[in-house]
């Protein structure tokens, strides 16, 4: 066999023969990119439909006594809308799509470490997305995406499927985990050191651990439920032994981690946008690389948090209040940082960096009304209501669905080799922007004033600002849209990008789009951060990537 | 895991590639390890919370569990991570018999452990009466949990006769183990979540 590079961890360098056929290729493809491509259409079809689950809430609330949809009905609905954007939309596009399409390249590496394993957990997240949809057909869940018992407990025949969907989409998140934590820790490139990764492979980084540790424990809960609703072994039936609040404990074990998996690797792909549309080096990136680390840590340490109202000892609270505080500093480094990454640079209002821009002032939002909630006198006030939609989805579509339109707009060329329209982007950021506030801000003063969430009819004081939301939420139906025309029109008749349509510095970029299978013809050498705009780029062996010339390994040589 | 194994099973012998990628996957064996580790502890976690949000423990009504019992069939389960210890190392060494007779042997101390488990079970339940529907928190936490782990300890009696199979066949050499060396840590990994268990359920 021959060697030409040999990775940090020791990895030989090989190329597998390419496959032939369409099956091979496209369908049960062994490629990380092919398999990020898969992971985001797939998410954006789930997207689709709990986006239009989300338009039947708002149609229900035109009006105090609703009528759209009956309260059950409306209730099946609110539920099936967390739990898919959360665990069929967010996560899955999040990791397994940008995480899988991307930080390989970044690493200069030619694939994950088990492409195998990276297969099979992209065809079981659409199996369990499946399931999840098909629950609407024997009686959706009717708790919320938390299902709190006793609620759950007594929910129609698709809780159960509930739980198995999810717990599969968890087992696949788990293997995604497990694959990135070692490919990151031993295929780099020569060179490529730690403090050498691009940002958005810190993000990976540090959300790899959070899949691989906090889904677990939520399949614990979730394989309880299940078992309780359909055995009757008590669990969390207080009239037998059980605990209802055992389960909050277990499921937000997992699901504050969580809310750090939906938005640590947005954090990366804005560190990536920002200082490219800048062309300015990223301001402490040592700083945002081991905040994101902070982050992790922290998340597993505040869970309680959502608990304040469930009956916690009063020494307990004060410390996830003073731990929750705590997680806001490190977020706080970042949004620093990045504003100092603007500072002085040349900004190109590409629609990447729209949305990147969007993405800093809407999580900022966000994470403002976060530490309102964090201090407990506040969140007894507002615990259950309008405040915590718009608090969630500040941070959840504001923050992380603006990431994953600034990387759709910044990565688009890398997947199809052709660029979205920028005019349309445009159309669809500011319609979108406007749209998403139109819809959230209001809730801000409603779950103030003591709207409750998860309600199908209202007190009629509030009909106002509830017709003036879902308007609002048209107007944002109809830029996503906009975002969906200009997807399937760019991807036939976008103009060619080139290899590297933004001047980007990461290695993604040093090589052609899409990129051939193998990624690199050499494994290049790193020499540096990538961010330095006034440099010469820090790579070696890269001569030929953009040339003609065969891969310098032969496939299937070893 | 068997997906990851298998990634590169395609290649030949021993050859470089092969001891390059055995790193990879023992370390993804390894963080599987730890999130299986996971799943135990949410559930020991559970089990520790409700026991102390009850009335007492045992619950009224129900005994407490035969620990002599449960303490020597502990003990052939720790025997078993002994005899796999000494099947590794032989067959590292290349003694080839008396690895096979390790290997044998923990096949067969691991079966002893999940028959005494059986008759643990036949005796709480139709002796005692204690079910895992019907017996509250109690049955819920003590067969979940023990069950849990009998699963692990049956689907490694499964792996090992497979790796049996495997040897026979010639799979495994001097230079390519790893599906023995997998196998080893999963099984002191039984033997370890087995150690807590028996604390928690029959000593405290």
């Amino acid at each position: 066999m021959s060697v030409a590079a040999v990775h940090p961890g020791g990895i030989a360098d090989h190329i597998h023969p390419e496959p032939q056929g369409f099956v091979r290729r496209y369908v049960f493809s062994l490629d990380h990119k092919i398999i990020g491509i898969q992971y985001i259409i797939t998410a954006f079809v789930f997207f689709m439909l709990s986006g239009l689950l989300a338009e039947v809430i708002r149609t229900q609330l035109l009006n105090p006594n609703g009528g759209f949809v009956s309260s059950d009905t409306y209730n099946e609905v609110y539920s099936v809308h967390g739990s898919a954007m959360v665990w069929l939309v967010i996560i899955p596009l999040l990791t397994g799509g940008f995480g899988n399409l991307v930080f390989p390249l970044q690493i200069g590496a030619r694939d994950v470490a088990f492409p195998w394993l990276n297969m099979l957990s992209f065809w079981i997240f659409p199996v369990s997305g499946l399931m999840l949809f098909a629950s609407f057909l024997m009686g959706a869940p009717t708790a919320g995406w938390m299902e709190y018992p006793p609620v759950s407990l007594q929910g129609a025949a698709g809780t159960s499927m509930w739980c198995a969907a999810i717990f599969l989409v968890g087992v696949s998140s788990t293997m995604t985990g497990i694959n990135f934590v070692v490919t990151i820790l031993k295929m780099r490139a020569p060179g490529m050191t730690f403090t050498r990764m691009p940002l958005f492979c810190w993000g990976q980084f540090a959300t790899a651990p959070l899949l691989m540790i906090a889904t677990t424990a939520l399949a614990a809960a979730l394989a309880a439920l299940f078992i309780e609703r359909e055995f009757g072994v008590p669990f969390y039936d207080p009239t037998k032994g059980g605990s209802p609040v055992m389960w909050q404990h277990m499921f937000w074990f997992y699901s504050h981690p969580a809310v750090y998996i939906m938005i640590l690797p947005a954090f990366g792909i804005i560190s990536e946008v920002l200082p490219t549309f800048s062309r300015k080096p990223i301001f402490g990136y040592k700083l945002i690389a081991f905040s994101s680390m902070a982050i992790a840590l922290a998340g597993f340490m505040v869970w309680a948090h959502h608990m304040f109202t469930s009956g916690l000892a009063p020494f307990l609270q004060l410390p996830f209040m003073i731990l929750t505080f705590v997680i806001g500093v490190p977020t706080g480094i970042k949004i620093f940082s990045w504003t100092a990454t603007l500072f002085g640079g040349k900004i190109h209002f590409s629609t990447a960096m729209l949305f990147a821009l969007g993405f800093i002032g809407l999580f900022t939002l966000g994470g403002i009304t976060g530490i309102f909630l964090a201090a407990i006198p506040f969140d007894l006030h507002v615990h259950g209501t309008y405040f915590i939609v718009a608090h969630l989805h500040y941070v959840l579509v504001g923050g992380s669905l603006m990431g994953v339109f600034a990387g759709m707009y910044y990565w688009f060329p890398k997947m199809s080799g052709r660029l979205l329209n920028e005019t349309l982007g445009k159309w669809h950021f500011w319609l979108f922007f406007l749209g998403f506030n139109g819809t959230f801000i209001p809730m801000h003063w409603l779950g103030m004033l003591g709207m409750p969430r998860e309600v199908a009819t209202y007190d009629p004081q509030f009909a106002f600002w509830n017709r003036f939301e879902s308007v609002a939420s048209y107007l944002m139906a109809f830029s996503i849209l906009l975002f969906f025309v200009n997807v399937l029109w760019s991807i036939r008749n976008g103009k060619r990008s080139g290899p590297n349509p933004w001047g980007g510095r990461t290695l993604e970029w040093q090589i052609p789009s899409p990129p051939h299978y193998y990624n690199f013809k050499h494994i290049p050498t790193v020499y540096g951060l990538p961010y330095d705009f006034a440099q010469p780029l820090p790579y070696k062996g890269l001569d030929e990537e953009l040339t003609d010339s065969p891969p310098a390994v032969a496939a299937g040589a070893h | 895991m068997t997906a990851a194994t298998l990634a590169h099973d395609a290649h030949g012998d021993v050859d470089q590639l092969y001891i390059e990628t055995r790193e990879l996957r023992l370390q993804g064996f390894l963080l599987f390890l730890i999130s299986d580790c996971v799943l135990f502890s949410s559930f020991i976690f559970a089990y520790l919370y409700m026991r102390n949000s009850g009335q007492g423990w045992p619950p009224p009504g129900i005994h407490r569990l035969d620990v002599p019992f449960a303490a020597w069939n502990s003990v052939v389960l720790f025997g078993s991570g002994a005899t796999m210890h000494y099947a590794l190392e032989n067959f590292k060494h290349g003694h080839w018999m008396r690895y096979m007779i390790f290997l044998l042997a923990t096949i067969v101390l691991g079966a002893g452990f999940l028959a005494g488990q059986g008759y643990e079970y036949t005796h709480l339940i139709y002796g005692e009466h204690v079910t895992w529907a019907g017996s509250g928190i109690f049955g819920a936490s003590f067969f979940t949990l023990t069950g849990m782990h009998g699963l692990h300890v049956f689907i490694g009696v499964c792996y090992l006769t497979v790796l049996v199979l495997q040897s026979s066949a010639g799979v495994y050499t001097r230079g390519k183990y790893f599906g023995i060396t997998a196998g080893t840590l999963y099984w002191h990994f039984v033997d370890v979540i087995w150690v807590v268990l028996f604390s928690i359920f029959y000593l405290i």
